[in-house]
C-alpha cells in the first residue's frame, strides 16, 4: 500500500468504513507491533498493539491527512508505548560514572565477516535487554532513528518535540545503549536505566 | 554527575554522532583528530559502529504482528460501528416517537411548509 492509498483508506475509515480500517490494520499491524516490541519488549507488545488500534479507530475521524498516515500511526504507537511504560513501576535511573570508555568486542570472524552481520538469538536478546535500560523517551527516539530509519524531522513530528530535542534524545539513547551493552559483556547491574 | 563525568559523557555522545555520520564537516574533522590521538576513542567509535550495525540489522528483520492483534482490532471496530449505528437508529426512533407524542398532545400544530 502506498501513501496515496493509505490516505484514501484513512479518509474512508474516518467516515466509519470498517472495511477500509481493516485494510489499514492488515497493512500496518507489522509496523505497530515492531515498534511496540522494540520500545516495550515482548511481554507488553501485544497488549500495546491492541490498544494502539483501538486508539486509531477512536481518533481516525480527526485524521486530516496533513501528514502521512504512517507518521500519524507512528505517533499514536509511540505515545501508547510511552504511556504503558509510565504506568509501570518507574525504574531507578542510574548515572554513568564509568572511568573507562565503553567497548564492544569485535564479533567472531571480525567486522568484515558477513556471517557476523546476522544476529544470533543471544545477541537479539542482549540488544532488547539493553534497550530496556535506556530511558523511555530516548529509547523511542533511538528506535525510530536507528531501527526504523526515520529522519530527524519525522522523529520530531512523531514525538512532538523540536528537531534539536529529537537529536539530543537519539544521541543520549545511543550512548546509554552502548554503555549498557558493554557493561553486559562484563556483567550488568540490573538495577535500572542508564542515563546522563 | 561530576564535571569529569559530564565531559566523558559529552565525548561519548560526540563520538556516537560521528559514528552515525551525523556531524558537519568541521566537527567530524575534530573528532577524527581525537580518534587519531587516542586509541581508546578509536575503540569507542568502532564499538558504536558495531552497535549501529546490530540495531539496523535487527530493525530490518521482518516482524509480523500476532494474528490475534489484527483480528481483535477489526472485531472491535465492527462492534463499535454496530453500536454507533444502533445508537443512531435508537436516537432517530426516539425522536420520531417524541415528535408523534408532542403532536398527539396537541402541543405543536402540523405544518405543511411555509404556512404558520
Amino acid at each position: 500500500m502506498n501513501r496515496v492509498s493509505d490516505q484514501a483508506f484513512a479518509i474512508r475509515a474516518s467516515k466509519g468504513d470498517v472495511e477500509a480500517f481493516g485494510m489499514l490494520v492488515e497493512e500496518h499491524s507489522g509496523l505497530v507491533y515492531r515498534v511496540a516490541l522494540r520500545i516495550l519488549g515482548v511481554e507488553d507488545a501485544k497488549d500495546a498493539s491492541q490498544e494502539v488500534w483501538i486508539r486509531v479507530w477512536r481518533n481516525i475521524k480527526n485524521f486530516r491527512g496533513d501528514s502521512a498516515f504512517s507518521t500519524w500511526l507512528y505517533r499514536i504507537t509511540v505515545n501508547t508505548c510511552l504511556s504503558v511504560r509510565r504506568k509501570q513501576t518507574r525504574r531507578k535511573e542510574r548515572e554513568y560514572g564509568g572511568e573507562e570508555m565503553p567497548y564492544l568486542p569485535e564479533p567472531r570472524g571480525g567486522d568484515a565477516d558477513p556471517e557476523a552481520a546476522a544476529l544470533g538469538a543471544e545477541q537479539r536478546e542482549e540488544i532488547q535487554a539493553a534497550l530496556g535500560h535506556v530511558r523511555a523517551e530516548h529509547r523511542a527516539a533511538l528506535v525510530l532513528r536507528h531501527m526504523e530509519g526515520l529522519s530527524y524531522s519525522e522523529i520530531a513530528q512523531i514525538l512532538d518535540v523540536p528537531e534539536g530535542t529529537a537529536k539530543g534524545w537519539v544521541s543520549r539513547g545511543r550512548a546509554a545503549m552502548l554503555v549498557t551493552l558493554s557493561e553486559g559483556k562484563h556483567g550488568r547491574d540490573e538495577t535500572g536505566e542508564t542515563t546522563r | 554527575m561530576t564535571p569529569a563525568g559530564e565531559q566523558r559523557w559529552e565525548v561519548l555522545e560526540r563520538i556516537g554522532s560521528y559514528a552515525a555520520g551525523e556531524l558537519e564537516d568541521e566537527e567530524a574533522r575534530e573528532v577524527e583528530e581525537l580518534l587519531f590521538e587516542r586509541p581508546r576513542y578509536r575503540g569507542l567509535a568502532e564499538s558504536y559502529a558495531r552497535m549501529l550495525v546490530m540495531l539496523a540489522t535487527l530493525g530490518n528483520e521482518p516482524v509480523e504482528a500476532p494474528e490475534a492483534v489484527v483480528g481483535y482490532a477489526i472485531r472491535k471496530a465492527y462492534f463499535s460501528a454496530f453500536l454507533r449505528s444502533a445508537e443512531d437508529f435508537a436516537g432517530a426512533l426516539g425522536r420520531s416517537y417524541l415528535d408523534a407524542f408532542v403532536y398527539y398532545l396537541g402541543l405543536r400544530r402540523e405544518s405543511y411548509g411555509g404556512g404558520t
